[in-house]
């Protein structure tokens, strides 16, 4: 301490010692605002830098990771109720259905391998239980084929895997992959601090040019005008690019919102139904199917409320058309399996209602994905060249102000 | 030239050497591995270990003559049933609701390619039906677990149940029985070559029983552990995979699980006896006195001989029916 205190108090005479004389002064000036103006430069271009990342990853990793985890959950829930209604209709399983099942599986397949690519460890359940599960539904199969009831003890293991491990494990992949939609989202934010040093840089180039209005007696000063210019120039475009981008990401909220409700109306969609296949498999001992059908039916129609309130469209009220008919044919299911015509109710549940609201949902989800497409697309647009801009307008004005008060410190010469 | 090679080799050599070796000695990282993620194997839905026995079976049994039902009068004919009686009440509902199995192959099954529910037992209920409607077609089938057998009766949710229901003292106390109408008894089920030979072979092993049945309580004592299910063709699964030894209950309900895997079979004699009767909500006295006319009529007709024929064939030639017991 004793021995560096030397040098630096010679620096502190030094530099207070410059400061005293007016071309002192002035080198001084040149050095900061030489290193400020590059300093705001470098920030804003950081700063825009960023949001151009959380763009892309927005609109090419985390919108199509949620995307892909939606598929894997709302495949596998169908896969299972298929092979449930399979089960239902007498005789060998229709084959309409049985290649719903298998388009069903290898959809989540295809997801989840989508899916593991950035979350390995969130999908290790699903990769490890998903051919269990497979396997137990096709020994339900080859049991049922020979007339053995024990292909139905297989169905309903399987379906308890299903709702115990998968579909949980499916749920938790979709969770953190809106998560980090939100995050990607919440990254395109409007850059405050960056923009306050841009604003600070120009009241020090205001500041610079009154200091030599006094000393000088001249109004203005050339390089420093330019400089200044360049300054809020940079300043405004970084604003105004910010302000675009934040309007279109919180449109883009919006619309992944819309995504989020609508895909959870889809699984839910499919939960009802598989509910509702399973009371009629369980043959008057299924209480607790139709009661978490009625459950899981309330949701859904909040969901569509819900939808309806965030933007809705045609397709939304298409669907919210369908599930009311959905509904009133459930009704006559329940009254005809409860009155004991039971080949009455099997009959009854293959109407074409809950396809057409599930096909309504995928259109709706379609158009709320590709909203939030248009916006992201959008944002990104409007940041366009603004790094090159703002980098070029920082050079400016760094060689502005130099250039104008060099003028200036050759006069002292 | 060359001698300038040669040395300039000899001097190189040593360097080359160690920069060719020195990084040998240094270790990479160990190659990596694949590590499987260990999944626990499927189970049944709601399997358990069961400890003890549920209630108070091992104890001291209420005593009384279970098998002692109600006196039949004459049948009335189909479709005239005495005003008042629970049986009017049915025929004015236009249908009987029958609990039923749709899990004991033989017994109480679906039929996979009609998607109807057959067996022994669902023909006893469609004898009733016919009975009071002349149409044995009239009646709505319930599916019931075991457990759910007493109190769907005791909530009126079904009129009868003909679902392996074997009368005890314990289940007369909250439900009625007709006389009995099969006489089963409780045997082991187990994978061939097991070296398994009978219950008293099952001490140190895991048995797979339904719940609510009065298997559990006849065999929780038995084994080194005991899990249930709620269908007996759940044991069947956990059998097949490995995760019981044996299964252990009634003849009828083991042999319709042998049938559907060549690969067990049913071992040692009969140690217990299971008479099976029409499970009727308690106090209907009616209704007893006609399913207990029904299988009389039964009985006599050859329509039991028939049906044992239809379902129970492969236990062997059918038996003579049980002979009814009355107290009036």
């Amino acid at each position: 301490m004793v021995i560096d205190s030397q040098p630096r108090q010679a620096l502190v005479r030094r530099v207070t010692g410059l400061a005293r004389s007016t071309p002192g002064r002035l080198s001084l000036i040149i050095v900061v605002l030489v290193v400020a103006s590059l300093a705001s430069g470098w920030l804003s271009t950081w700063s825009v830098n960023r949001q151009e990342r959380a763009l892309q990853d927005l609109a090419t990793r985390s919108e199509p990771l949620a995307h892909a985890a939606q598929e894997v959950y709302r495949a596998l829930q169908d896969a299972d109720a298929t092979a449930a209604s399979a089960f239902l209709s007498g005789g060998l399983e229709p084959p309409r259905l049985r290649e719903r099942y298998e388009a069903d599986i290898a959809q989540a397949q295809a997801a989840l391998s989508v899916a593991t690519a950035s979350s390995p460890d969130l999908t290790a359940t699903l990769s490890a239980q998903l051919p269990v599960y497979t396997g137990l539904i096709e020994t339900a199969r080859s049991n049922n084929r020979q007339g053995f009831p024990v292909g139905a003890a297989y169905l309903r293991e399987a379906s308890g895997l299903m709702r115990t491990q998968l579909l949980p494990a499916a749920q938790e992949l979709y969770r953190a992959e809106t998560d980090r939609v939100a995050r990607a989202q919440d990254e395109a934010d409007f850059p405050v601090v960056p923009v306050l040093v841009a604003l600070a840089f120009v009241v020090a180039l205001v500041l610079a040019q009154r200091y030599l209005t006094r000393r000088t007696n001249r109004l203005l000063n050339i390089g420093l005008v330019v400089a200044t210019a360049a300054a809020v120039l940079s300043l405004l475009w970084v604003t105004s690019a910010s302000v675009l981008v934040m309007r279109d990401v919180g449109d883009s909220r919006e619309a992944s919102q819309q995504v989020d409700v609508l895909a959870r109306a889809r699984i839910a969609t499919l939960t009802a139904r598989g509910e509702e296949t399973l009371t009629l498999v369980a043959r008057g001992a299924g209480q607790n199917y139709e009661k978490n059908f009625v459950e899981v039916s309330r949701r859904l129609e909040e969901q569509l409320e819900q939808a309806r309130r965030l933007g809705g469209g045609e397709a939304v009220e298409q669907a919210v058309r369908h599930f009311r008919q959905w509904q009133q044919v459930h009704q006559r299911i329940r009254e005809a399996d409860d009155a004991g015509q039971y080949a009455d109710a099997v009959a009854l549940i293959d109407n074409p209602y809950f396809d057409s609201l599930d096909q309504d949902l995928v259109r709706a989800i379609g158009a709320a994905r590709q909203d939030f497409s248009d916006e992201v697309a959008v944002a990104r647009t409007a940041l366009a060249g603004t790094v090159v801009g703002v980098m070029a307008l920082a050079v400016l004005s760094a060689v502005g102000s130099t250039m104008g008060l060099w003028q200036r410190l050759k006069e002292y010469r | 030239m060359r001698r300038l090679t040669s040395t300039l080799t000899s001097a190189l050599a040593p360097a080359l050497a160690v920069v060719l070796l020195v990084p040998a000695c240094s270790p990479g990282p160990a190659p990596s591995q694949i590590v499987p993620r260990s999944a626990p194997a499927p189970q049944p839905a709601n399997a358990s270990t069961v400890t003890a026995a549920p209630s108070s079976a091992p104890g001291p049994a209420p005593s009384c003559d279970a098998t002692a039902s109600l006196r039949p009068g004459p049948l009335p004919p189909p479709g005239q049933m005495p005003a008042g009686s629970t049986m009017e009440r049915i025929l004015q509902r236009g249908r009987l609701i029958a609990g039923v199995d749709q899990n004991s192959y033989l017994m109480g099954f679906r039929n996979s390619f009609t998607g109807e529910i057959e067996g022994f037992d669902v023909d006893v209920a469609r004898q009733i039906a016919k009975a009071i409607f002349g149409d044995e077609k009239k009646v709505q089938f319930k599916v019931v677990t075991a457990a759910e057998r007493i109190p769907m009766l005791q909530r009126g949710d079904v009129d009868v149940v003909a679902r392996t229901m074997t009368i005890t003292c314990d289940r007369l106390a909250d439900v009625d029985f007709s006389q009995v109408y099969y006489q089963a008894g409780q045997r082991v089920l187990v994978r061939r070559n097991s070296g398994i030979t009978g219950v008293e072979g099952l001490g140190d092993k895991r048995v797979c029983v339904a719940s609510g049945s009065t298997s559990l309580g006849n065999v929780v004592n038995r084994a080194r552990t005991t899990v249930s299910v709620p269908n007996w063709t759940d044991c069947l699964v956990m059998l097949q995979q490995g995760q019981a030894d044996a299964i252990s209950t009634d003849d009828t309900i083991l042999a319709g699980l042998a049938a559907q895997d060549p690969y067990t079979e049913v071992v040692g004699a009969r140690f217990t006896e299971e008479p099976y009767g029409v499970g009727v909500p308690k106090g209907r006295e009616d209704l007893v006195r006609f399913v207990n006319g029904v299988l009389e009529r039964m009985r006599g007709d050859g329509t039991w001989r028939g049906m044992y024929q239809r379902w129970l064939g492969t236990l062997g030639p059918a038996p003579a029916p049980p002979v009814a017991r009355y107290r009036d």
